[in-house]
């Protein structure tokens, strides 16, 4: 047995003793059915199937030990209110928080961070990995390191504007149909109706091959596309709002239709508008991601992560993991942002105890 | 004490301590509460919202609600003690031994369900009788319960039955297993006056009849006064006092039971009109309305609103009392008939008006927690119309709100820049009334504005109204069900039902017979302090008649 075995089974058995002394059985419980486990899996699969469990608590706790400092660092800094309020927030959602603040600064300071230029030919396809290429070179010898870095700016840049446009004209709309009621109401709802009624997917394609592929085309069609669905939600939440005392107090002092929705009605739905943006926040990465792959996304050398994964598909049946990569950008992305939208959740719904 | 034996005890709790979890500690809600509680005797808790009636009422169940534990303590039930007791002992209790009526039956029945299904429930669960059984007992409680159509009325959905049946089904269900012990929480408190009284007559004789013992909780002194043998009087978690119920009334030994006592005696002189042709202020002139779609709300509702006086409009839930003020302020303009301000027509709908005309008429609503924004400030919600209507800004705009916050007695200095959720029930009600006194209004609609509140805290109110009318020449138009309100601070009085005035005058022969037969029943429906008043009243009208007035 090599010394890493034997350290593994000590320090697994030391500390579930201990926490079982100091009476914290949850952990205790955890520690100890892991130990359990490993000497399972030690007996199937040796020591190397050891290593791997090994490894992967260590990713887990240093997730967990980042989120928590992470956490520490923005309470520390962040003004007494909303110090506050991040006390409440679990570990997942300081996960989140810490992956999508990495992911902004890696899209604001891309050219600094990337070595190399995004369409920078620097060494032959399919280079593998070395000193100068963290993650080896893609099917025309561009570093895809650096169009990582790169795709987080672009990618992540056009759902954010997509999202935020889809959400301006979705919530106004929404505000006013409830607000005014009536025929405007009927007309907004009938068209959001007609833009559901079509398979988004087709929608997006036939626009696309319609008006072409630049950025502005994108950023619209994707928002006419989420815009329904803001609009249905926010007209439900501020219906619920229009019928309160204080919107008729206000209705009958004479007040306009934009101070209702102004000053009454947003800050009342403020909450789950916010959780519903990191939701779609999601729903638009991922088209997008899709129309990249499909090759009606952002167009070449443009680096993106949806295209990246097509690019270098053909390397997943040599064993190669490299279009996996930003695949996993992407997902951790959509992981992080609903850990968040979570959190905004549980706040909102006010499930404070239990 | 002298009509219960000591060996007779079925409920005993000692030093009870509940607390309830806030802001991350846990806080303090019952600090060491002793009952007992002997077979067959009714019990009346009092005490004002938040004094922990209805967590004490749980208790007696070894329950505790979401966010509360019990801290401390013993509850013996019949030699279980409940605070030790496994999930699945308590279970077996619940229902079939203690059962609770809550306050509002229509929240509580199952909407998807058969009345008769809910109530044959719990007597199949605890196989204590066949299904068949269950119904024909079912019928039988009805019936004893006057329910109309007993054989009938069960296979009915809770919404196709009135809230005063639906109570009464309810203490009906509370009956089927026949159990030693029923909660009762409230279970007037929604209710009309002349509904009350049916289910309080009823809920009196079954227990009587069962002998069974029970814990009545209500913040009304009236009605507690009807129903209990004895009264415990709670304030903010502590027990006051504990005596019979009619030692309780003549002879109350604290401060605070005197003041609770004392709380129904705010008068004040009537007003009659000006004789000098002073127009009236609001006159509403052969009113006729209905909603979209529906049938005819209101049919040729005409009265007056002179200059300073307080006109109260009184009637059931039901009678279009609430769609006349909507009428007044525009929001549901009627389909026949007008609104005169000051001898001028009003337009009929509010979007029409002048901001003038929208200043004058000013609205408080019954529920101060829907009436205030509460994601604006205080000094913004009163500030708004000042700024408004009136054009002010920046210090005379801020000495404006602080002027108000004076006139409704809350300190300017604490409530300028808080939310309305940190508020209390009364200083939110306070707030809505500065709301409305900003406008700089003549007239001003009181849609049943104490009707929520502690009655302490609503005499405040009313005394503030009084006030603000004698300094400030207000016409008020006072929206309530509540006689007791009425006789306190009307001047005139405007009996609806079913949409149609049925009586106006002056307070002072309003009062006095001979009344309208509606006016007749509005009046002796009304609680007195008397602990034989429920008697009488059922006595003058007779048993059978209490039924029929049920069946709405």
């Amino acid at each position: 047995m090599s010394t890493f075995v034997i350290g593994f089974y000590t320090i697994l058995i030391a500390a579930s003793a201990g926490l079982a002394y100091f009476k914290q059985d949850r952990w205790f419980m955890m520690i100890f059915s892991l130990t359990l486990i490993s000497f399972i899996t030690g007996i199937i699969g040796g020591a190397q199937a050891l290593r791997s469990i090994a490894i992967f608590v260590a990713l887990l706790a240093a997730a967990a030990g980042v989120s928590y400092t992470f956490k520490e660092f923005l309470i520390r800094i962040a003004s007494p209110n909303v110090a506050k309020e991040l006390r409440t927030a679990p570990l997942t959602a300081a996960f989140g928080m810490f992956v999508i603040f990495t992911y902004a600064i890696a899209g604001i300071f891309a050219p600094i961070i990337a070595p190399f230029g995004e369409a920078e030919v620097i060494s032959s396809a399919f280079a593998p990995a070395d000193a100068n290429m963290l993650l080896g070179a893609d099917q025309l010898g561009r570093d895809i390191f650096s169009r990582i870095i790169f795709g987080a700016r672009n990618s992540v840049g056009i759902a954010l504007m997509a999202t935020m446009l889809a959400f301006i004209s979705g919530a106004l709309a929404g505000l006013l149909a409830a607000v005014k009621g009536g025929w405007f109401d009927q007309l907004m709802g009938r068209l959001a109706d007609v833009i559901m009624s079509i398979p988004s997917l087709i929608f997006s394609l036939l626009m696309l091959s319609i008006f072409g592929t630049n950025m502005t085309v994108i950023v619209i069609v994707v928002a006419i596309i989420y815009s329904p669905r803001v609009f249905r939600l926010t007209r439900a939440v501020a219906g619920n709002i229009v019928v309160m005392d204080y919107v008729e107090a206000a209705k009958l002092r004479g007040e306009g239709d934009w101070y209702l929705v102004r000053r009454e009605i947003l800050p009342n739905s403020t909450a789950p508008l916010v959780a519903e943006f990191g939701l779609e926040f999601c729903f638009v990465f991922l088209l997008i991601a899709g129309l990249s792959f499909l090759g009606l996304g952002i167009q070449p050398p443009t680096a993106d992560w949806g295209s990246m994964v097509r690019e270098n598909a053909t390397l997943i049946s040599f064993g190669d993991i490299t279009p996996l990569i930003p695949a996993a950008a992407i997902a951790l992305l959509t992981v992080a942002v609903n850990f968040v939208v979570d959190w905004m959740l549980f706040r909102s719904s006010g499930l404070k105890e239990q | 004490m002298s009509k219960f034996r000591k060996s007779d005890v079925l409920l005993d709790i000692k030093d009870l301590q509940i607390q309830g979890y806030s802001n991350e500690t846990w806080i303090d809600i019952i600090k060491g509460v002793d009952l007992t509680l002997h077979r067959g005797e009714v019990l009346g808790l009092i005490g004002e919202s938040g004094a922990g009636k209805s967590t004490i009422g749980a208790a007696a169940m070894g329950y505790a609600r979401d966010g509360t534990r019990i801290s401390g303590g013993t509850i013996e039930f019949d030699g279980i003690e409940l605070t030790t007791a496994t999930q699945s002992e308590k279970r077996a209790l619940r229902g079939s031994r203690i059962a609770y009526v809550a306050q509002s039956a229509a929240a509580s029945f199952n909407p998807a369900h058969k009345i008769i299904d809910q109530h044959t429930e719990a007597p199949v669960q605890y196989r204590l009788r066949k299904r068949l059984e269950a119904q024909e007992d079912a019928m039988e409680l009805y019936e004893r319960l006057r329910l109309p159509n007993p054989k009938e009325i069960g296979f009915r959905y809770p919404h196709q039955v009135s809230g005063g049946q639906l109570q009464r089904a309810m203490t009906a269900m509370a009956m089927s297993c026949r159990p030693d012990l029923i909660i009762f929480d409230e279970p007037t408190t929604a209710l009309d006056v002349t509904t009350q009284i049916e289910v309080l007559a009823a809920i009196r004789d079954i227990v009587d009849q069962f002998n069974t013992a029970a814990i009545y909780i209500t913040h009304d002194l009236a009605v507690v006064a009807q129903m209990a043998d004895t009264i415990k009087v709670l304030l903010r978690g502590e027990e006051v006092e504990q005596a019979s119920t009619e030692e309780m009334l003549e002879n109350p030994q604290e401060d605070y039971t005197k003041s609770l006592w004392a709380v129904r005696s705010f008068k004040r002189p009537q007003k009659s009109r000006p004789t000098d042709g002073t127009l009236p202020i609001i006159s509403v002139k052969n009113v006729d309305a209905a909603y979209p779609g529906g049938d005819k709300v209101l049919d040729d509702v005409s009265f007056d609103i002179y200059p300073g006086m307080t006109v109260a409009v009184v009637g059931e839930s039901g009678s279009g009392k609430s769609t006349v003020a909507r009428c007044i302020t525009g929001l549901l303009p009627p389909s026949a008939g007008e609104v005169l301000y000051n001898g001028d027509v009003l337009p009929p709908k509010y979007t029409s008006r002048t901001r003038d005309q929208l200043r004058q008429a000013q609205m408080i609503y019954q529920m101060a927690d829907t009436a205030l924004n509460p994601k604006v400030k205080i000094h913004e919600i009163i500030g708004r119309p000042a700024a408004f209507y009136s054009g002010l800004k920046g210090t005379a705009l801020k000495q404006r709100v602080d002027e108000l916050l004076d006139l409704i007695e809350l300190d300017p200095a604490l409530f300028y820049n808080r939310y309305p959720p940190e508020l209390s029930g009364g200083q939110k009600q306070r707030i809505g009334i500065a709301r409305a006194l900003a406008a700089e209004p003549d007239f001003i609609i009181c849609d049943e504005v104490t009707s929520a509140l502690d009655q302490l805290v609503a005499e405040g109110i009313l005394k503030l109204l009084d006030r603000l009318q004698k300094e400030l020449g207000l016409a008020y138009m006072f929206i309530t069900h509540d006689l007791a309100t009425v006789r306190s601070i009307a001047d005139e009085v405007v009996v609806m039902q079913y949409g149609k005035v049925v009586e106006q005058g002056p307070k002072d022969e309003m009062f006095k017979p001979p009344h309208h037969p509606y006016t007749d029943l509005l009046l002796s429906s009304v609680p007195e302090m008397d602990p034989n008043w429920l008697t009488t009243v059922l006595e003058e009208r007779g048993v059978d008649n209490i039924g029929e007035g049920a069946d709405v």
